[in-house]
Order: C-alpha cells, then structure tokens, then sequence
C-alpha cells in the first residue's frame, strides 16, 4: 500500500485518512495536515482503517489532535477498524490509550461520531 | 532449525528518513523465515520505537548515524540499535510520548541498555521468533 495523507471535508467535517505506514518521518506532515483541518472544520475524524503501521511519534500527533478539538469545542473521533493494521491495534492496546482516545470501529462511525461532538 | 543464522547490518543517518529504512530491512530478514505476520508486526514496532529514541535523543543539534545490526540464530532475532550520541539524557521538547521503552519492553523477550566504550547508547533487543521454522 503507499503511503499517504488525505483530506477531503464530508458535511463540515474535515475526514484526514493516513494510509499505508506512518512514523517519526511522517508525523509532522500529519500533524499539519490536522492542524489546518482544525482551523476551519466542525469537526475531525482521523480515518486508520488504511493505516498499516503507526508509531508513537505519530500517536502523540493524534493524542493533540484531540486535546486541540477537545479545546475547540470540535467533534473528534478516529475510526480504527479491524482492517487497521495488527501494529496500529498494538501501540494503542500496549500504551493503554486505546481507552483514552476516541476511536470508532469504521471510518462512517468516526465521521458520525465527529459530526455529533 | 538448522545451524545457519542469517545477520543485517545498516547505517542510517540520524534523522527521521531512516527510521521506515530500518523497517523495511528488518521485515526483509524476516519475511524469509516463516515468522508470523503479527510476530514481524510486533518487532518492526519495537525496533522503530528504538530507531525513533536514537534520531531524537543522541545528537541534538549536531548530525551523526545509527548502526542496526539484526542476527537470526536459535528461533530469536537480537537486534542491537547503536548510536554515537550525548547518551541518553532526557529532553522537555521530545516528540515522543515517553513510550518507546515501555512499549519496547512489553514485546520483547529482553532488552538492555547500554553506554558502549565510545560513546552513545546501545539498544540490545532479544525477540523470539514463535512461528519460526524448526
């Protein structure tokens, strides 16, 4: 799979999907990318359910995507499905915060989710 | 198994690029041993967050390079992450979340940390290879 970042904005909220493999080489593309959606959307739901490999370089990306959306008075949600890759659902199991972050089981639940915030 | 063992050394600058090179060799080595996928998944997830500590934390402002060194003998891969560095010192402005140790830990079967004669700080990782082929 290649490696990419996506924006598109689906009824005010701004969807960025990560696909293939991100790490400390990527996180700060991906960090802009979200904070730019920040700026202008209701809402941001991070879509992993492409996504093949993140490491915590990238986790810390999307822990302060939250905390700014929390901030914002935005919705926030991140879809990790089980099409996500076995290191995406391991990071977040092994640092516990699995249960801290907002996540869906699919991209549709995560833009749901994000619209309702 | 038999008696041969299979070894990978790199050399990477220290800087974010290298991190996904050191990867994609390691699942290279593996993908060749009959190693489970999530196996491959848990290791390439170790090394990264051992890679990724070294690019932050052992030069700072100046430039220098990372050894990897992977070997395959006895149903374990060891892979030793080997930088020239200032050492592990800690830094208030890390990128990371201060996890890579911890996560380090939970899917190895040991590590150990080092200041090596020279300088820097060695990373020495032990994984066992589960699905590997007897």
């Amino acid at each position: 799979m290649t490696n990419g970042i996506d924006v598109e904005r689906v009824d005010g909220i701004d969807v960025v999907t990560l696909r293939g493999e991100h790490d400390l080489s990527t996180a700060t593309d991906v960090s802009r990318r979200i904070d730019s959606a920040l700026e202008t959307a209701s809402g941001l739901a991070i879509d992993l359910s492409e996504t093949t490999f993140i490491d915590s370089a990238v986790l810390r990306v999307l822990i302060t995507a939250q905390e700014r959306a929390n901030e914002r008075g935005a919705g926030f949600a991140i879809a990790v499905a089980d099409t996500s890759g076995h290191g995406v659902h391991r990071l977040l199991t092994l640092t516990g915060l699995d249960s801290k972050l907002s996540t869906c089981p699919s991209r549709a639940g995560a833009i749901a989710a994000a619209s309702a915030g | 198994m038999g008696a041969v063992s299979e070894r990978v050394e790199i050399e990477i600058a220290a800087a974010a690029p290298g991190v996904p090179l050191v990867r994609h060799a390691l699942r290279g080595l593996l993908s060749g041993l009959e190693v489970d996928d999530d196996v491959i998944a848990d290791i390439a997830l170790a090394v990264t967050e051992a890679c990724t500590n070294a690019v932050v934390h052992a030069y700072r402002d100046s430039s220098g390079t990372i050894s990897v060194t992977a070997s395959h003998a006895d149903g374990a891969l060891t892979v030793i992450v080997r930088d020239h560095g200032t050492g592990m010192a800690p830094r208030v402005d890390t990128p990371g979340l201060g996890v890579g140790l911890p996560v380090i830990a939970a899917i190895a079967q040991s590590v150990e940390i080092g200041s090596p004669r020279g300088g820097g700080t060695e990373v020495r990782m032990r994984f066992a290879l589960a699905g590997d082929a007897e």
